[in-house]
C-alpha cells in the first residue's frame, strides 16, 4: 500500500513540476507578480534543501547558510566583473558569464571548500553548540572580510555586474526550478545510498555509528560541504538576478533564518518538506510584507510559532505516511 | 609474551579521570572461542574497560592488543573494522531506522571488507537473534529487549572475532532474559567467536561462562572458573562489603 502511495506522490510531484515548467507560456506570466514570486520560492527551496541535508538528515545544526550563499554570490560576481575565466572570449561573447555553468559550479565549490575547512575543527567537537555558534560567527567574519576586501570585493558597496545582459526572468525561473528539482532528486538518491545510511546513523547516535565502523567526522564534514555547495549555487543564481552583490544583502542573516524556518515548518529530514515549507512560508512572508508591512515580522513570527505548536514534525509528516515522509 | 592464539590481551591498563583511578593495571586475556564473564559491583570500571578497548577512551597507561597487534591509539571507527564489535549498557540503536537498516550499518561499515554481501550478512544477523520478522519495524517502536537483541545483531553483522556485551540483560523480564541467554549461547556456538560479557546477573554468568573475571574499584581481584570464583574470599567481600574488622 505504501509502495503505491509512494508512486502516486512521485507522480504528483512530477505533474507539479510540469505545470511549473509551463507557467512561463501562460500569456502575461512573464510580467506577473507570480513569476518573480515563484523564482524566489525556488531560491529559498534550494537553500532549505541545503540546510536540510546537514541539519535535517545529518543532525548538525548549522547557522551559517548565509555565509555560503554569500560566498557563492561573490564568487560569481568576482569572476564575472574581473573576467577571470574566459579571457578574450569575453569580448566576443559579452554574455558568456551569464548563467555560465562553470561559474556556477565554481561558486558552489568555493563555498564547499570553505565549509570543509571550518567544518573540520568545528565538527570534531562532539558538542553541537560549538558548531552552531562557530558557523554563525563564520558568516559575520566573512562579512567583515568582504567589506574590507578593497577593489577585489568592492568594499562596503560590493560589486556590480553588467545588468545589460538581462532580458527576461525566464532563465532565472528555469534554472531555479531545475535546481529545486535537481537537489531534491539528488538528495533523495543520496539518502538511499550507503552514504545516507551513515549520515542517518551519525544523526541518530554518533557513538554507536563510530563503534560500528563509521568515520563520523568524515560523514559530517561531507554533509556540511554538500550543503554549502548547494547554498553557493543558490547564491550564484541570485547574483545573476540582482547584478549587485553587496555584503549587507548577500551575507544577510535572512538567507540562513528563512530557509531554516521553511524546513522546520515543512518537515526536517524529509526531501519534500523543504520545498513545501518554502512555498508556504514564502507566501506568508510575502503577503505579510505587501499587505501589512508594519506587522510583517509579527505575522511571520506567529505563523512559525503556530507551526511549531501544531506541526512539531513538519507539514510533510502530517500529510504523508511516516515511511514515505523520510524519502 | 602471549601466544598467537590470543584474541584480546590487555597489558597493565590504567585509566584515570583527573585524580580518580578507574582502572588500575588491568591484565586480561581472551582466547579464541572463549566466553568470558566480567562482573563487579557498580562503578567497578567494567564499562570503562570496554571504552578503553574500543578506543572511546585512551588508557592513561598500558596496552590493548588484538590478535597480537597493538591497537591502543587506533581511531574508534577502526576498532570494529579490525573485528571487535560491541553493545552498550544504555542501548544505542539508530532510532529512526528500521531494524534491517540498523544491521546494515554494521555489515556495510563495520566489517572492514570481511563482509562481501552486506544484505545477506544483515539478514543472517537478524535471523541469529530472532528478529527477522521485525526487520521493517522502526527501532523507536521496538521494546527494550528487542533493541538489545538488535544491538547484538548489528554487532554480529560485521562478522567480528570478538564481541563485547555490556549488560545485555539490564531491564529485561525473566522470559526475555532466558531468550537473551539463548541468543548469546547460540552466537558463540554457531559463529565460534570470542565473547566478553559484562553482567550484573551473576547467576546467568556462572551458568553460561567457562571463565569469569571480577573487577572491584578498578582492580582485577579474581580470574578463574565459576567454581573458583564463587569460593573466592575477595569476591565474596567485594559483593557483601568489607567484613567487620
Ligand atoms: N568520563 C568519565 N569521567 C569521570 N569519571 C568517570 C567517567 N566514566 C566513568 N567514570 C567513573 O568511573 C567509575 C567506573 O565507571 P564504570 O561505568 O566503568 O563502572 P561499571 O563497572 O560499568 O559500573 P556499572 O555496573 O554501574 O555499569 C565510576 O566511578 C564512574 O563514575
Ligand atoms: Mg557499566
Amino acid at each position: 500500500m505504501t509502495a503505491m502511495a509512494n508512486i502516486s506522490w512521485k507522480w504528483a510531484a512530477a505533474l507539479l513540476t510540469v505545470i511549473l515548467a509551463l507557467v512561463p507560456f501562460w500569456p502575461g506570466a512573464l510580467d506577473s507578480y507570480l513569476f518573480s514570486f515563484l523564482f524566489f520560492v525556488f531560491i529559498y527551496a534550494v537553500m532549505a534543501q541545503g540546510w536540510n541535508l546537514v541539519a535535517g538528515f545529518g543532525g548538525q545544526i548549522s547557522l551559517g547558510s548565509h555565509a555560503f550563499f554569500g560566498l557563492g554570490a561573490y564568487t560569481t560576481a568576482i569572476l564575472w566583473s574581473g573576467n577571470y575565466l574566459w579571457g578574450s572570449l569575453y569580448e566576443t561573447f559579452p554574455r558568456i558569464y551569464y548563467f555560465d555553468p562553470v561559474t556556477m559550479v565554481l561558486s558552489g565549490l568555493v563555498a564547499a571548500l570553505a565549509a570543509a575547512l571550518i567544518g573540520l575543527p568545528l565538527l570534531s567537537k562532539l558538542r553541537g553548540d560549538y558548531f552552531a555558534l562557530g558557523t554563525l560567527g563564520f558568516g559575520e567574519i566573512l562579512k567583515v572580510i568582504f567589506v574590507n576586501g578593497g577593489d577585489f570585493t568592492g568594499g562596503a558597496f560590493g560589486l556590480v555586474t553588467p545588468s545589460s545582459t538581462f532580458e527576461t526572468l525566464m532563465p532565472h525561473y528555469y534554472v531555479g526550478l531545475g535546481l529545486t528539482v535537481g537537489t531534491a532528486v539528488a538528495i533523495g538518491w543520496l539518502m538511499r545510498s550507503r552514504y545516507g545510511l551513515a549520515l542517518i546513523a551519525v544523526r541518530d547516535d554518533e557513538m554507536a555509528a563510530s563503534a560500528n565502523g563509521i568515520n563520523t567526522l568524515k560523514v559530517k564534514v561531507a554533509a556540511f560541504a554538500g550543503s554549502a555547495f548547494i547554498a553557493g549555487i543558490a547564491g550564484s543564481l541570485y547574483s545573476f538576478y540582482i547584478f549587485h552583490v553587496g555584503p549587507d544583502s548577500v551575507f544577510n542573516l535572512d538567507w540562513m533564518l528563512l530557509p531554516l524556518m521553511m524546513t522546520v515548518v515543512g518537515g526536517t529530514g524529509t526531501v519534500l518538506g523543504p520545498i513545501l515549507g518554502a512555498f508556504i512560508m514564502y507566501a506568508v512572508f510575502d503577503i505579510a510584507r505587501i499587505f501589512v508591512p508594519d506587522y510583517h515580522p509579527i505575522i511571520s513570527g506567529l505563523t512559525i510559532i503556530l507551526a511549531m505548536l501544531f506541526l512539531p514534525k513538519g507539514l510533510v509528516r502530517k500529510i504523508l505516511p511516516m515511511s514515505l515522509a523520510r524519502n | 609474551m602471549q601466544s598467537d592464539e590470543t584474541v584480546l590481551s590487555l597489558e597493565a591498563v590504567t585509566k584515570r579521570f583527573g585524580g580518580l583511578v578507574v582502572l588500575d593495571g588491568i591484565d586480561l586475556v581472551v582466547g579464541p572461542g572463549e566466553l568470558v564473564g566480567l562482573i563487579g559491583p557498580n562503578g567497578a570500571g567494567k564499562s570503562t574497560l570496554f571504552n578503553v578497548m574500543t578506543a572511546i577512551y585512551a588508557p592513561t597507561r598500558g596496552k590493548v592488543r588484538f590478535k597480537g597487534k597493538d591497537i591502543t591509539g587506533a581511531a574508534p571507527h577502526h576498532i570494529c573494522r579490525f573485528g571487535i564489535a560491541r553493545t552498550f549498557q544504555l542501548v544505542r540503536t539508530f532510532l529512526t531506522m528500521t531494524a534491517f537498516e540498523n544491521v546494515m550499518v554494521g555489515a556495510v561499515y563495520g566489517s572492514g571488507g570481511r563482509v562481501r554481501h552486506a544484505r545477506d550478512a544483515a539478514e543472517a544477523a537478524l535471523e541469529l537473534v530472532g528478529l527477522s520478522a521485525k526487520r521493517n519495524v522502526t527501532t523507536a517502536h521496538m521494546t527494550l529487549s528487542d533493541r538489545r537483541l538488535l544491538e547484538i545483531a548489528r554487532a554480529m553483522a560485521s562478522e567480528p572475532s570478538l564481541l563485547l556485551l555490556d549488560e545485555p540483560m539490564a531491564g529485561l523480564n525473566p522470559t526475555e532474559i532466558r531468550q537473551m541467554v539463548e541468543v548469546i549461547r547460540r552466537t558463540r556456538s554457531e559463529k565460534g567467536i570470542s565473547i566478553l560479557w559484562v553482567e550484573h546477573k551473576v547467576d546467568a554468568i556462572m551458568k553460561v561462562c567457562s571463565r569469569v573475571v571480577v573487577l572491584d574499584h578498578g582492580v582485577k581481584i579474581a580470574d578463574g572458573t565459576p567454581v573458583e570464583i564463587v569460593a573466592n574470599r575477595k569476591v565474596i567481600e567485594a559483593y557483601l562489603g568489607e567484613p567487620a574488622a
